[in-house]
């Protein structure tokens, strides 16, 4: 038997002088805590000539890995693993192993090396849908144009009546103010679209100014185009 | 930057919600065809005992796809599967109580151990380098896996090579002892073990002059030691297939024997630790096989004599005995062979069926033998099931389970693997399940549109008198209430039809298919290595039809058909029920080829030159009688025809009409072949015309008008063309208003290079990618690839004038990146913008054609693929995205706008953000929310289908491999229907809102106007 055995050993041994079985462990956590959570998977090298699948332990061989320096890569259906570099030399028996990170030069290596055996840890799940956007009263209203529109709604509704409590000069002020305003904020918002829309609501700041001499109708003239403005956006 | 890219492409694409899976996709688990040529592969039924005496049957079955599977029999679901890799071929899979074993790879390099009932992996052991393994013709010859029984219960003997054996702890996967033969050099190749508690038996086969003579080795258990070392005298012609090792698991006292035919009679030699013994002969009987059915550890075997009948051969205390002869079982022509299976009930007694097809009642019997029963007499329980010939071809193998309910009373179930690749199980005569195993080889597949749904009959109405048109307005009326109810419906809840919806099935089964409102729905034309060709319902998966390919003249000697093209000869829009025309090459057993054509209806399967009877087998047309070397399909606007060139260039036409003659004579004077030609390894590309004046054999004859040599480490590997897609605009206007024109010369042909398959590979091994003109044989583009230790394995596509390709580079260099990578090429006219050459409609003859301006950018690529192709809307306005299967058995698209090569390399100009360009980054995401294929485990996907449907938004996408997957995408999103989430309540809330508002401020504001008219004047 001895004899045998070893004229085994040594015809497994003149493939493998130069070569090293790679060994590690694939640590289950809560994120995926057994081999039914992963299915079936394999830690390869580069291309995946070299690989190992990995056993029900999460213990994975990847075996006769010549001199060489190599990416590990874990192919999972579900799970992502983090990739690592692999030096392995033809002297030393133990591997280097060293975080890696996808299309970043291998060399210079990174100074940090992790501890061999390796072990490797699923660093989450796949997540391969996008909720739903269902309705919701609150979200609507927490949109910004939505807010706009309420915001304007209620400044025409008070108008009337804080115009009533100016003195007239303030008035003429504010109005002229307010001309000036109404032109910045819709070529503000107006943006990439026409810029005859933004005349349109320059014309309609305009208005307040020509009917100056009749305040009675000025506001809620204004105020009604403002808010027309705001409804054609929407 | 990277997070910014992939939120952009998050928000703004296509993405899957969590509720369309499984509506909008569907997904077809298969495990493969099984392996039937060898029993180390073939399907067995296997029962697991668990601890508390429940016991479960399952049926184990290594297949030609490369998958280890199992199958439930009562339900006929796929309980687990391990998918081995392509390079790792399974040679042999055993089980014991509660493992399976398998050995891969060459000359069995692997031992994997897996759980039974959850498919978990429990150990692998590479036992030596599948370069170094012995190449075995057959290939399962020289390994062999067993369990130790007894106190070795936790040892695996595997032996590999033919002449080493190892004794492997099941739960360490140590190898306790290894035993390699002494004379390495010997002819003598191991092929089976027995372990026995006293010995290991090895037996070999040694080549002697003229014949084999059986060589067995004992070796002992615990130590590895040989014990002794033998030739048995023997001479064997057919090596292993008539050598059985029979013993009896029931009753360990009685000694192995070693059985073989010798001379038409059989011998036997009992099996001891120290192997002296003489062989003994069965005399009186002529015989011409010995099976070995399943149950040689049950001391039973089946022997076919010399007329065909068959009996059953027992190990006793006396040796071997007959115990049982099948009655009629003669050869006959008027049955067909018998196949012999065994199998166990629940107690562990064996029993074996005998099952033939009867071709005089055109029907399949099985006769189950059950040796214990009637006393220890033996009981035969025979039955006749009607198994469907014309739709599953053959019975090819038998897997056998029985259970024995009351004495008297056997009950069977078969597994029968067909000729066609159907699975089925049959309980006593009736059918509990098929599987059409077979769909995991597709070899060709198209998706066809189906025809809108013919809303009323108005034929004759012209001629109706009153009262037939008031009764059948009134008969139309009826529906009307109904109608209204949904009207109604439909307008208060918004429920219109949707997207994301299922597609509608017609309840009606005898209605015509009819397409759904967005054109999802189409069948999906599918025709397999193993003689059939399917229409499957693309709306759900299920087979709507299915058609046995005859063999024609092939039916004497045997053969088999492969699919080499399909094309749709008439489409809907030619108003009648859509036709395809499938090519394909039929290998006949004596050696001969010839290019036989199948046409036939897509929608229910009905042979369109009707030649065949229904429900029978379809007949081809044999065009051509020869080989094959290039159909394309003709497409003019006076018709379609499927054009033939054989082996020596002559054109045959399909349908030989008048009008595909026309067709051909429209399309002959722009008509330019390009062909591979030459030996393998020194393939060139050479491109052919067809002459208008037919030659004296009455056909035309192509001939070469140029070639296209590639250096000599290359050779052709695959050419691929552009889809026939509309192209929505010819050129791209960038930010400065300047416009680049597309490149959309009609004959551009993509060609990968590579070293050959047929030589060694080699360091200085070179691939490439070419574009190559097709009309003249210019080469547009190319771009060496470096091979990675002399393989290449490059992927490409080519859209319109968009060429992808994805590789391996292996450079470990300083600065350099070892990774996947993907290249993206765009080709635009000439060397600027605002350039216009019209390539699209060019004469080849022109200069012109080769004044292209490139733009390519290499990326980083997240994985491996297996293959790749763009999606295909119907007027190609949308934005092509490219899908990949990757190597993680998921169906991925990739949006274009990661992929494109103008994308800058620093921060983009307000000019580059008008054409929404991203900044360059080196690595492309993997993106999850853009796996296709989600949860599904789409694993060894070879080509990637898509077709448009009615709206143009979106694509329908069709992957076939080991599995079918099938799911629609919108590159762009579904612009051309209203968003799934656009929100009908939130819209009425809205407006309810407003004219509220209008409701309260109304008075408000009528009152206020009143008070200053009267405040003012």
């Amino acid at each position: 038997m001895r004899i045998p055995l070893a004229l085994f050993a040594l015809a497994s041994s003149c493939v493998s002088a130069l070569a090293l079985d790679l060994k590690g462990r694939v640590q289950w956590t809560p994120q995926c805590p057994s081999l039914k959570e992963l299915g079936q998977a394999k830690v390869v090298l580069d291309d995946g000539k070299m690989r190992g699948g990995v056993t029900r332990d999460g213990s994975f061989t990847i075996p006769d890995v010549p001199a060489g320096t190599y990416i590990l890569s874990v192919i999972a259906h579900d799970h992502y693993f983090d990739q690592l570099r692999i030096d392995v030399f033809e002297s030393d028996t133990l591997p280097e192993v060293r975080p890696y990170f996808p299309g970043t030069p291998l060399s210079p290596a990174a100074p940090a090396t992790l501890p061999y055996p390796i072990v490797l840890s699923a660093r989450g799940r796949a997540d391969y849908f996008v909720p739903r956007e269902s309705f919701n009263v609150l979200a609507m209203f927490k949109n910004p144009m939505m807010m706009m529109m309420l915001g304007a709604g209620a400044l025409m509704l008070l108008m009337p009546t804080m115009m009533k409590n100016m003195d007239p000069e303030a008035l003429e002020e504010f109005k002229e103010r307010h001309a000036k305003m109404t032109s910045i904020q819709s070529s503000l918002q107006s943006g990439d679209l026409a810029s005859g829309f933004s005349q349109l609501l320059a014309s309609g700041g305009d208005e307040p100014k020509a009917a100056a001499s009749a305040p009675s109708k000025g506001p809620s003239s204004g105020g009604a185009k403002h808010r027309g403005g705001k409804n054609k956006r929407k | 930057m990277r997070l910014l890219s992939l939120l952009l492409g998050a928000t703004c694409a296509f993405a899957l919600h969590a509720s369309e899976a499984g509506v909008i996709d569907w997904h077809k688990a298969l495990a493969g065809v099984p392996l039937v040529q060898s029993a180390a592969t073939a399907p067995s039924f296997y029962r697991r005992a668990f601890d508390n005496g429940a016991t479960r049957s399952l049926v184990l079955t290594a297949t030609e796809s490369n998958v280890l599977a199992v199958l439930d029999p009562a339900s006929g679901s796929l309980e687990w599967r391990h998918v081995f890799d392509d390079d790792d071929h399974i040679l042999a899979y055993r089980k014991s109580n509660d493992v399976v074993a398998a050995l891969s790879g060459v000359g069995g390099a692997y031992l994997r151990l897996f759980d039974v009932t959850d498919g978990d992996l429990l150990l692998e052991t590479r036992l030596h380098s599948p370069e170094m393994g012995r190449l075995f013709e057959p290939q399962d010859l020289g390994t062999a896996v067993a369990f130790g029984v007894g106190n070795q219960a936790q040892d695996v003997y595997v032996l590999t090579d033919g002449h080493v054996l190892r004794c492997i702890d099941r739960s360490t996967g140590d190898v306790k002892w290894g035993w390699s033969a002494p004379d390495q050099t010997s002819l003598v190749v191991y092929s089976k073990i027995l372990a026995t508690p006293s010995a290991v038996y090895l037996l070999g086969l040694t080549k002697s002059f003229a014949s084999y003579t059986l060589h067995v080795t004992s070796i002992s258990p615990a130590t590895g030691e040989m014990v002794a070392n033998g030739n048995v005298p023997s001479s064997i012609s057919s090596g292993f297939s008539d050598v059985v090792l029979l013993r009896d698991l029931r009753e360990p006292e009685l000694e192995p024997r070693l059985v073989w035919l010798e001379d038409k009679s059989i011998k036997s030699f009992p099996l001891s630790p120290n192997l002296k013994a003489k062989p003994a002969v069965i005399k009186g009987a002529v015989y011409k096989s010995v099976q070995d059915v399943g149950i040689s550890d049950y001391g039973q075997l089946v022997a076919v004599q010399e007329d065909g009948s068959g009996r059953v051969i027992r190990l006793s205390s006396e040796g071997l005995k007959v115990i049982w002869d099948y009655a009629d079982s003669v050869d006959s022509p008027q049955r067909s062979d018998s196949i012999y299976a065994g199998g166990l009930d629940v107690d562990g007694y064996p029993y074996i069926a005998r099952v033939f097809w009867s071709h005089v009642y055109k029907q399949a019997s099985a006769h189950v033998f059950a040796s214990h029963l009637a006393e220890g007499k033996g009981l035969v329980t025979g039955y006749t099931f009607p198994f469907k010939t014309e739709e599953h071809g053959v019975i090819s193998h038998v897997a056998v389970d029985a259970a024995n309910p009351e004495p008297y009373r056997v009950l069977a179930r078969l597994f029968l693997t067909t000729s066609t690749g159907a699975v089925q199980l049959w309980q006593q005569d009736q059918l509990q399940w098929t599987r059409e195993e077979g769909l995991s080889d597709i070899r060709v597949a198209e998706l066809v549109e189906l025809p809108e749904r013919k809303v009323a009959a108005h034929a004759g109405v012209a001629h109706e008198t009153f009262g037939a048109r008031l009764r059948r307005q009134l008969s139309d009326a009826q529906d009307f209430p109904q109608y209204a109810v949904n009207f109604a419906r439909r307008f208060v809840t918004g429920s219109y039809a949707s997207v994301s919806a299922p597609v509608a099935h017609s309840s009606n089964t005898t209605e015509l298919l009819s397409r759904d409102a967005f054109g999802f729905r189409k069948v999906i034309v599918a025709a397999t290595a193993h003689g059939k060709i399917y229409g499957i319902d693309s709306a759900d998966g299920n087979v709507l039809w299915s058609r046995v390919f005859g063999l024609g003249w092939a039916a004497q000697v045997g053969g088999h058909i492969i699919p080499a093209k399909l094309f749709v000869t008439r489409t809907v829009n030619d108003g009648e029920t859509p036709q395809v025309v499938l090519v394909t090459q039929r290998k006949a057993n004596n050696g001969l080829v010839d290019t036989v054509l199948f046409h036939v209806d897509a929608l229910t399967g009905e042979d369109a030159m009707g030649k065949s009877v229904p429900h029978d087998v379809l007949q081809g047309q044999d065009v051509v009688s020869g080989p094959l070397v290039e159909a394309f399909l003709l497409r003019t606007d006076t018709g379609r025809a499927v054009l033939l060139l054989d082996e020596f260039l002559q054109v045959h036409l399909y349908p030989e009409t008048e009008e595909s003659r026309r067709t051909f004579e429209k399309a002959l004077p722009s008509l330019r072949i390009p062909l591979k030609s030459g030996p393998p390894g020194q393939r060139r590309l050479t491109g052919h015309q067809i002459p208008p004046k037919v030659e004296f054999t009455g056909r035309h004859v192509a001939y070469q008008t140029w070639t296209l040599p590639f250096p000599p480490t290359e050779d052709i590997r695959a050419v691929f063309a552009r889809p026939a897609d509309p192209v929505a605009s010819l050129g791209k206007v960038l930010g400065n208003r300047t416009t680049l024109y597309k490149y959309l010369n009609p004959n551009l042909l993509g060609v990968i290079t590579g070293p050959s398959a047929t030589l060694l590979p080699s360091k200085d091994a070179a691939c490439g990618v070419y574009l190559v003109d097709g009309a003249k044989g210019t080469i547009i583009y190319h771009a060496a690839i470096p091979s990675v230790d002399g393989f290449c394995d490059v992927k490409a596509t080519l859209v319109e004038n968009w060429l992808v390709y994805h590789y391996y580079d292996n450079e470990a260099g300083p600065g350099h990146v070892k990774s996947y990578r993907v290249v993206s090429v765009e080709l635009y006219e000439g060397h600027g913008v605002d350039e216009r050459t019209m390539s699209s409609d060019l004469s080849s003859l022109s200069n012109e054609t080769t004044s292209v301006s490139v733009y390519e950018q290499a990326y980083v690529f997240p994985g491996g693929i297996t293959t790749v192709s763009p999606t295909s809307t119907t007027y190609g306005i949308t934005m092509k995205d490219i899908i990949v299967a990757n190597g993680n058995h998921q169906i991925q698209s990739f949006p274009r706008r990661f992929l494109d090569p103008r994308r800058p390399k620093q921060k983009p100009t307000a000019q580059e953000m008008e054409e929404w360009l991203i900044q360059y980054d080196p690595v492309i995401p993997n993106d999850p929310k853009r796996v296709l294929s989600h949860n599904y485990q789409v694993a060894k996907t070879r080509r990637i289908v898509t077709s448009p449907a009615l709206l143009e938004s979106t694509s329908l996408v069709f992957a076939y491999g080991l599995d079918l997957f099938f799911t629609r995408i919108a590159p762009s999103n579904t612009f051309d229907v209203l968003s799934e989430n656009f929100n009908k309540a939130q819209l009425v809330f809205t407006i309810g809102g407003l004219a509220l508002a209008i409701v309260i401020v109304k008075p408000i504001v009528e009152r206020k106007r009143l008070r200053e008219r009267w405040h003012d004047q």
